[in-house]
């Protein structure tokens, strides 16, 4: 059985090598991560306690303790590497991390109700929150200091001055 | 062949009418814009710009460091949700 609490950090791609290594895509902020963990834990439930890791290009190649050739590493492709909540890496006063933006119910500052963060996309500049209102239309909310007012994660809410458009 | 200098570089015209008389009257107003090849002027630094990535328009609030770059690589026309739920961080600006 699979915890859906638990967060993605990487993903198994391929083996790399003879010796067992794997090479794996990190999906996290923070690759280094890596450096400090003595285990990982699977999508399929499984424990590995990590024996080396070393990065490569855009991987990190990590070893698993009993793990020691390529033959025994083969069936671990397309494995998704997980961390519990608690493991998580803590972020500095005024980052989120998005799955707690995700959900969370949007109100301009009259109180008015605009709908629920569907998802956030990065462009390069600002991130855009992606607001699903009822009427089933989406609203671009920029994450900027100016725009985004307060944001509540115990009560799940944020609270936002839309800008002005030009007509 | 890059653009000739001596035509310096190209932005939509009404684009930039809109960001001059928003610097002329020093307020700030969302701008939508389907011009995605518009080069980012020194002029736009600080204002918020919709632009359309084909479907809707995605708010981009430029900053010095985007000057000279088009508008078009601040909205992707190509959406990957990723795998859900991972140890990605965002932060306002």
């Amino acid at each position: 059985m699979v915890d859906n609490s638990l967060i993605t950090i990487g993903k198994i791609v391929a083996p790399h090598g003879v010796r067992g290594d794997v090479r794996v895509i990190p999906l996290t902020d923070f690759p280094e991560r890596f450096q400090t963990m003595k285990y990982v834990l699977l999508d399929d439930g499984r424990k590995l306690g990590i024996k080396e890791v070393k990065y490569h290009k855009q991987f990190v190649l990590l070893s698993f303790i009993g793990l020691s050739d390529r033959n025994a590493v083969e069936e671990l492709k397309g494995k998704i590497i997980k961390v519990t909540r608690e493991e998580l890496v803590a972020l500095p006063e005024g980052h989120y991390y998005t799955f707690d933006i995700i959900g969370l119910a949007v109100y301009d500052e009259t109180g008015t109700f605009l709908g629920i963060v569907k998802e956030v996309m990065p462009t390069g500049s600002n991130d855009v929150y992606i607001v699903e209102a009822e009427n089933q239309h989406s609203i671009m909310i920029p994450a900027l200091k100016d725009v985004v007012k307060i944001i509540d994660l115990q009560s799940k809410r944020m609270t936002v001055k839309l800008q002005e458009e030009w007509e | 062949m890059s653009r000739s200098i001596k035509k310096g570089p190209y932005v939509h015209e009404s684009l930039l009418k809109k960001v001059e008389v928003m610097n002329s009257k020093n307020e700030k107003k969302v701008v939508k814009t389907w011009s995605r090849s518009s080069t980012i002027l020194p002029s736009f630094v600080g204002h918020t710009i919709a632009v359309h990535d084909g479907r809707k328009h995605v708010p981009v609030y430029i900053t010095e460091d985007m000057v000279g770059h088009k508008l078009g690589e601040f909205a992707p026309t190509r959406t990957y949700k990723g795998h859900g739920g991972s140890e990605r961080s965002t932060s306002l600006r």
